[in-house]
C-alpha cells in the first residue's frame, strides 16, 4: 500500500507535480555491473504530455515497468499524488506494445473486463454502457463482438487505448503504443489520441523512438543517454502551442525544424557522447537543463530555466 | 436318528460307529429310512422332543411301557403341541438371506454348481441365487474373501490354503461338498503325438491352471513317477484354461493337465489330443470343491443348509449318466459355460473324440459325488508339503477335518434321505501306489523326488 | 475455395475405403480354408469334431464375412438380457462408459485443482515432479492387484484404477497450460489491480483451457483403455468381460466385433473431447 511520501530533512515541503520520479536506478546481478539507468529524477504535471525518447537498451520499458507497478527499482522511488506507489494500480493504466487483449474475449468483453474491474460493483449494463462510450470515442462502433484475431492491428491497438481510457485513470502509461503498426494507421491513431487527449486533459507518459510522433503528441520530451549507466540528458519543452500542432501541417511549422533537428542530433550524436559532454562540467541529474530548441528559431536563445522540481517553496511562497 | 421314539424297545441312548444311537450289529436294520420326507422329518422332531422330556432314556422306556405309544403321544402332545413342532421343522428355518452370490470358474468342474440355476435346484429350496461368472481363480479368492461372494467354486486345494494362510491371510474356509471328480486330461500339442512316453518329455513347457490346483500336483506326481523332476527336467507355468487352448496352438506350452472344456476344445479346434485323462492317474480324484466361508456358515446357517442341500441334490442328479446330456444342453448358453453344445456332451457322456482318428468310450471321464472326504485334503496336504508349498509341520487330521467338513455333509445326507458313503470302503490308489492317510509324513518321505 | 477442399475430403474418403476394401481382400484370402491332411476320417469322429478338425487342420480365423454377420448380430439386439452373465452387447457398453465416465469425473476434478496449483508455484512443481513421473508409466494390470487388495470391493477397486491411470495427462497439461499463460494478459490483470482469484477464473484459466481440454482428450482415451484391461481381470458386466467371455469361449468372431465396437467407442469420446477443446481454443 502506498504510503506518505517523505519529507527531504531540513526543507520545507516540496510542492511535487503528479508523478514524481527520484533517484531511480535500476540494477542487474551484483554491484560489479554497471546500473542500466541510474539517478533518473524528473516529473509529469497533470495535464501534461511527457514523452521519453532513447534508444533500445537505455532502459526506457523499464522506467514505464516501474511507473505502472510492474516492476520494482533497485533504488529510487515514484511518487504520484504525493503517495509512494507500491505495485500496479487502476489509476495508472497501461497500454502496451503489443495491444495485450486477452484473445478469447470480444471487443467489448475485454473493454468491460476492465471496467468492471474498477468498479465491481456496477451491474452489467451500466458495464457495458459505459464501455461502449469508449468503444465509440476510438471509433470503433460496430465492431463490439469481434474478437481480437477478427482485427487489425489498428483496430487492436484502439481498443487497447479504449481499454485503459475507460478505468478513468490518473495518468496512462504508453509503452512505444504505435511501434508495431504501418505508417498510415501510426498516423491515424496519433491523431485520435491527439484529439482524445485535448478533449479530456489526460496526463499521460509516453515512451517512443519516433521524433516526429512525440513532436505531434508532446507537451516536453525527456531524452535518454544510451546505456548502460542512461542518464537523462536533457529535457526539450515543446514550444509548438497545441492549438497549432496538426499532422497534415506539421511540418510547416516555423519551429519545426528547429525542434527535430535538435532531437536527431541527440539520437544520432549526443545520446552516445553524452559522458564526454558533461565531464566537468556541472550535471545535476536532479536539476537537469530545460531547453527550448524550438524558440530559436523564431527568437534568440532562451535562458535556461532550471526544472521545476528543484524549486523549494518557503512559508511565506517565495521561491527561492 | 429316525428311530421311532415311541417304541419302547427302541434305544436313544447307545452309539454306533456311523454315529447312530443303535448298537453296531443293529446298524443296517435300524438305519431303515422311513419312506417318504415328511415321515421323516417328523421322526426327527418327535425325537427330539422325547429325548427333551425324558433326559435319562431308562425314564422313557418305562412310562412307555406303562401308559403304551398312543397315550404318550396323547399327554405329550397336550402338553407340548407336536403338530406345530413339526410344522415348524419342515419348514426348516427360513433362510436368512434369500439372495446368495455364488461365484464360479466356467469350467465343466463346477457343473452342479451351473446346473442348479437353470435346472431349478437352488429355487426348489428357497434360494434366489445368481451364478456369477468370475475372471480367475486369484479373483475368485479375492471376492470370497471380500464378502463379495456367499459361497464359490474352488480348486479343491484352495480353501486350505486359505485356512492355513498360504498365500493370503488365514480364515477359515470349509468344503462341504466336492464338485466333480475325475474330468481332467493331459492334452499335448498335435506335433507331439509321437511322443507318448514322459521319458521324452525333458524340456516341455506345461501349464496348470492354479499353483493350488489338483492339476499341479497331479502333473508333478505322473512325471516324478517316470523319473522327471517337475521343477528341473520340465517347466510348469500357470496359465487361464482358456488360454491353455490359445497357448497349445501358438506354439507357447507343450501341453498342459487342465480342466474341461478345454481338453475337449483343444481336439474339437484339431490343435491338440488327450493323451491321459486323470481318471488313469487316480479314479476317484477331487478336483473342485464347492466352498463356503465358515463365517459365513456360523452366521447364516438356515441359508447355509439350504444351499448345500441344492449342491447335494444337483450333485447326485448329475452323477446319473442317464442326467448329462440333458446337463450338457443346460449349462451350454452364454450365461454359463459359453460353449458348444457337442464338446459339452462328449465331455459329460464319456463318449469323445480323443484327436488322434478314434471315437473313445469312457462313461466315468467325469463324475460327480459330493461327499468330501478327509483323506482327500490330507493327500492334498502331504502333496503341499512334498514340493515345498507348505514349509511348516501340520497336524494333518486336524486341517483337513476343519476344512473338509465329511461329518457335517454326511449329517446332511442323511437328513435327505441320501445314504453317505461308507469310509471303510473308501481306499486311495493313485498310479498304482496305495495312500494310507493315518501315515501322512512317511507318505511325503516315501517319493524320490521331493522338494521337503 | 471450397471446390478444392471438398475434392481433398472426397479424394481421402476414396482412399479409405479403397484400403478397407484391401484389408478385407487380404483377409478373405488368407482365411480361406485349406485343404487338410487328407487322412480319411471315421465319420462318426469326424460328427465330434468342429468343422476344420474334420478336415484335419485346426480351426481357423474367421472370415470377414462371419465377422460381418456377428456384427449383424449384436447390432440387431444390443440390450437384450438372459440371465446375469449374459446381457446384450449395448449394455456392456453401457456399464463399462458409466465407470469410465465416473473414473474419468474424479480425476478430473483432482487434476485441474492440483494442476492449477503446481503451474502456480515452480517450488510446488519441482518438490512433485519426481511422485507423478514415477507414478505415470505404471500399468493398470499393476495397479489391480493392489486396488483388489486394499479396497476389496472389485467395483470401486476398477474406478480406482481408472482414476489413477487417466489422471497424469490432465495433471500435467494442467500444471503447463497454468505455467505457460502469457506474461502479457496477466500484466494487464495486475495493472487493472484484479484479485488472485478473479485471476485466476478469468484470465488464467480461460488461458490454459486449451491444454487442460487437450489433456483431458488424452486422459479419456486412457481411460478406455484402461477399463478393458480392467474388467478383464475382474469381470462383472462391460465391454472388457463381454471379451473374456468370448475368449473362452474362443470365439474370434465375437472378440473381433468388441474389438471393432471398443474402437468406435473410443472414436467418439475422442471427437466428443475434441469438440470441447475447439470450443475454448480461441485464436491469437
Amino acid at each position: 500500500m502506498a504510503h506518505q511520501a517523505r519529507d527531504l530533512p531540513g526543507v520545507g515541503r516540496l510542492e511535487r507535480p503528479l508523478i514524481s520520479v527520484e533517484g531511480l536506478a535500476r540494477r542487474f546481478g551484483d554491484s560489479a555491473q554497471p546500473a542500466v539507468f541510474e539517478n533518473i529524477w524528473f516529473g509529469v504535471d497533470r495535464g501534461e504530455f511527457v514523452c521519453l525518447i532513447g534508444h533500445s537498451g537505455c532502459g526506457k520499458t523499464t522506467i514505464l515497468n516501474v511507473l505502472a507497478g510492474l516492476d520494482q527499482p533497485s533504488e529510487g522511488a515514484v511518487i504520484v499524488d504525493n503517495r509512494e506507489i507500491d505495485g500496479p494500480s487502476l489509476d495508472r493504466a497501461v497500454i502496451f506494445q503489443g495491444h495485450a487483449l486477452l484473445p478469447w474475449l470480444s471487443v467489448m468483453g475485454n473493454i468491460a473486463f476492465a471496467v468492471a474491474s474498477r468498479w465491481p460493483a456496477w451491474d452489467r449494463a451500466r458495464v457495458q454502457g459505459h464501455a461502449r462510450r469508449f468503444i465509440d470515442l476510438v471509433g470503433l462502433q460496430g465492431a463490439e463482438i469481434k474478437k481480437p484475431s477478427q482485427l487489425s492491428g489498428g483496430m487492436k491497438q484502439r481498443v487497447g487505448i479504449a481499454r485503459a481510457l475507460s478505468i478513468e485513470p490518473k495518468m496512462l502509461l504508453m509503452d512505444e503504443p504505435f511501434s508495431a503498426l504501418d505508417a498510415l494507421t501510426r498516423g491515424m491513431l496519433q491523431d485520435e489520441v491527439l484529439r482524445i487527449c485535448a478533449a479530456t486533459r489526460q496526463t499521460v507518459f509516453m515512451i517512443t523512438h519516433d521524433v516526429d510522433e512525440a513532436i505531434l503528441l508532446a507537451d516536453r520530451i525527456v531524452l535518454m543517454t544510451n546505456g548502460p549507466g542512461a542518464k537523462i540528458a536533457e529535457i526539450v519543452v515543446n514550444t509548438m502551442p497545441r492549438n497549432e500542432r496538426h499532422r497534415n501541417d506539421l511540418h510547416r511549422h516555423p519551429q519545426y525544424y528547429a525542434i527535430r533537428n535538435h532531437l536527431v542530433e541527440f539520437l544520432v550524436n549526443r545520446s552516445r557522447a553524452f559522458d564526454q559532454e558533461i565531464a566537468g562540467a556541472g550535471y545535476d541529474p536532479r536539476r537537469v537543463k530545460l531547453v527550448k530548441p524550438g524558440l530559436a528559431a523564431v527568437n534568440p536563445p532562451a535562458e535556461i530555466v532550471p526544472f521545476r522540481h528543484t524549486y523549494l517553496k518557503t512559508e511565506d511562497g517565495r521561491q527561492q | 436318528m429316525f428311530k421311532d421314539p415311541f417304541d419302547p424297545q427302541s434305544r436313544l441312548g447307545r452309539r454306533c460307529r456311523c454315529g447312530g444311537n443303535h448298537p453296531a450289529p443293529e446298524h443296517g436294520r435300524l438305519t431303515a429310512v422311513p419312506a417318504g420326507e415328511e415321515a421323516r422329518w417328523n421322526r426327527v422332531v418327535d425325537a427330539a422332543v422325547l429325548r427333551a422330556v425324558f433326559p435319562v432314556d431308562a425314564q422313557r422306556r418305562l412310562f412307555l411301557k406303562t401308559v403304551g405309544a398312543a397315550t404318550a403321544m396323547a399327554a405329550i402332545s397336550s402338553v407340548l403341541p407336536l403338530a406345530a413342532a413339526r410344522e415348524a421343522f419342515a419348514q426348516g428355518g427360513a433362510p436368512e438371506k434369500k439372495d446368495l452370490k455364488v461365484g464360479f470358474i466356467p469350467i465343466t468342474c463346477a457343473t452342479p454348481i451351473i446346473m442348479a440355476h437353470p435346472m431349478g435346484f437352488y429355487a426348489k429350496h428357497g434360494l434366489d441365487v445368481e451364478v456369477v461368472k468370475t475372471a480367475g481363480w486369484a479373483v475368485i479368492r479375492d471376492k470370497s474373501l471380500a464378502k463379495e461372494y456367499d459361497a464359490s467354486h474352488m480348486l479343491s486345494p484352495m480353501p486350505l490354503a486359505i485356512s492355513l494362510g498360504v498365500g493370503s491371510n488365514p480364515v477359515p474356509w470349509t468344503i462341504p461338498a466336492i464338485e466333480n471328480i475325475n474330468g481332467q486330461a493331459i492334452t499335448l500339442a498335435m506335433k507331439h503325438k509321437d511322443k507318448r512316453d514322459p521319458k521324452d518329455w525333458k524340456g516341455f513347457k506345461f501349464a496348470v491352471p492354479f499353483d493350488y490346483s489338483m492339476h499341479n500336483y497331479l502333473l508333478r506326481y505322473y512325471v516324478a513317477e517316470h523319473g522327471l523332476d517337475p521343477d528341473k527336467d520340465i517347466s510348469i507355468r500357470s496359465v487361464p484354461p482358456p488360454e491353455m487352448v490359445a497357448n497349445l496352438r501358438a506354439d507357447n506350452i507343450d501341453g498342459y493337465l487342465g480342466p474341461d472344456p478345454f481338453n475337449q476344445r483343444a481336439v474339437y479346434d484339431g490343435v491338440g489330443f488327450i493323451h491321459l485323462l486323470t481318471k488313469e492317474l487316480w479314479d476317484g480324484h477331487p478336483c473342485c470343491a464347492f466352498a463356503v466361508s465358515k463365517e459365513f456358515a456360523g452366521q447364516n446357517p438356515n441359508a447355509y443348509r439350504a444351499l448345500l442341500k441344492a449342491i447335494i441334490e444337483a450333485t447326485t442328479f448329475a452323477s446319473k449318466a442317464e442326467n448329462r446330456k440333458e446337463i450338457a444342453k443346460a449349462i451350454a448358453p452364454q450365461n454359463y459355460l459359453n460353449q458348444p453344445e457337442t464338446v459339452l456332451e462328449q465331455i459329460l457322456t464319456g463318449t469323445y473324440a480323443d484327436g488322434l482318428g478314434s471315437v473313445k468310450k469312457d462313461p466315468n471321464r467325469i463324475d460327480f459325488d459330493p461327499f468330501p472326504w478327509n483323506q482327500f485334503a490330507i493327500w492334498i496336504l502331504t502333496q503341499m508339503k512334498r514340493w515345498g508349498q507348505l514349509k511348516a509341520d501340520v497336524d494333518y487330521a486336524k486341517v483337513a477335518s476343519e476344512v473338509f467338513l465329511a461329518t457335517d455333509t454326511a449329517a446332511m445326507m442323511k437328513e435327505m434321505g441320501l445314504a453317505p458313503p461308507d469310509p471303510v470302503k473308501k481306499t486311495i490308489v493313485v498310479m498304482g501306489k496305495p495312500f494310507d492317510p493315518a501315515k501322512p509324513d512317511q507318505y511325503v518321505n516315501s517319493f524320490a523326488i521331493k522338494r521337503s | 475455395m471450397p471446390s478444392v477442399r471438398n475434392s481433398l475430403g472426397l479424394r481421402a474418403a476414396a482412399l479409405s475405403l479403397l484400403i478397407f476394401v484391401g484389408i478385407v481382400a487380404v483377409w478373405q484370402v488368407a482365411t480361406m480354408p485349406t485343404a487338410g491332411s487328407g487322412a480319411a476320417m471315421d465319420p462318426e469322429y469326424a460328427k465330434l469334431v468342429g468343422a476344420a478338425a474334420a478336415g484335419g487342420s485346426k480351426s481357423a480365423m474367421p472370415t470377414p464375412a462371419d465377422i460381418g454377420a456377428t456384427i449383424f448380430k449384436h447390432l440387431s439386439d444390443p440390450f437384450y438380457v438372459r440371465g446375469s452373465n449374459d446381457k446384450g452387447i449395448g449394455i456392456q457398453l453401457a456399464y463399462s462408459l458409466g465407470r469410465v465416465l465416473l473414473g474419468f469425473a474424479l480425476a478430473a476434478l483432482v487434476a485441474v485443482p492440483f494442476g492449477f496449483l503446481i503451474g502456480m508455484s515452480p517450488l510446488v512443481y519441482r518438490a512433485l515432479d519426481p511422485f507423478i513421473q514415477i507414478l505415470k508409466p505404471v500399468s493398470p494390470l499393476a495397479w489391480m492387484p493392489l486396488a483388489l487388495y486394499t479396497i476389496k470391493d472389485s467395483a470401486i477397486s476398477s474406478i480406482f484404477v481408472i482414476f489413477i491411470c487417466s489422471i497424469w495427462p490432465m495433471l500435467i497439461n494442467t500444471a503447463f497450460g497454468v505455467a505457460s499463460v502469457r506474461r502479457e494478459w496477466l500484466n494487464v490483470a495486475r495493472t487493472l489491480e484484479v484479485g488472485p482469484l478473479r485471476t485466476a477464473f478469468r484470465v488464467i484459466l480461460p488461458a490454459a483451457a486449451p491444454t487442460i481440454m487437450t489433456g483431458m482428450r488424452i486422459s479419456i482415451g486412457i481411460a478406455w483403455l484402461v477399463i478393458v484391461a480392467a474388467e478383464m481381470l475382474v469381470g462383472g458386466t462391460g465391454i472388457g468381460y463381454f471379451v473374456w467371455n468370448e475368449w473362452n469361449n474362443l470365439s474370434i468372431a465375437n472378440i473381433v466385433t468388441a474389438i471393432l465396437l471398443i474402437g468406435l467407442v473410443g472414436l467418439l469420446l475422442d471427437q466428443g473431447l475434441a469438440w470441447l477443446t475447439k470450443l475454448v481454443t480461441y485464436p491469437e
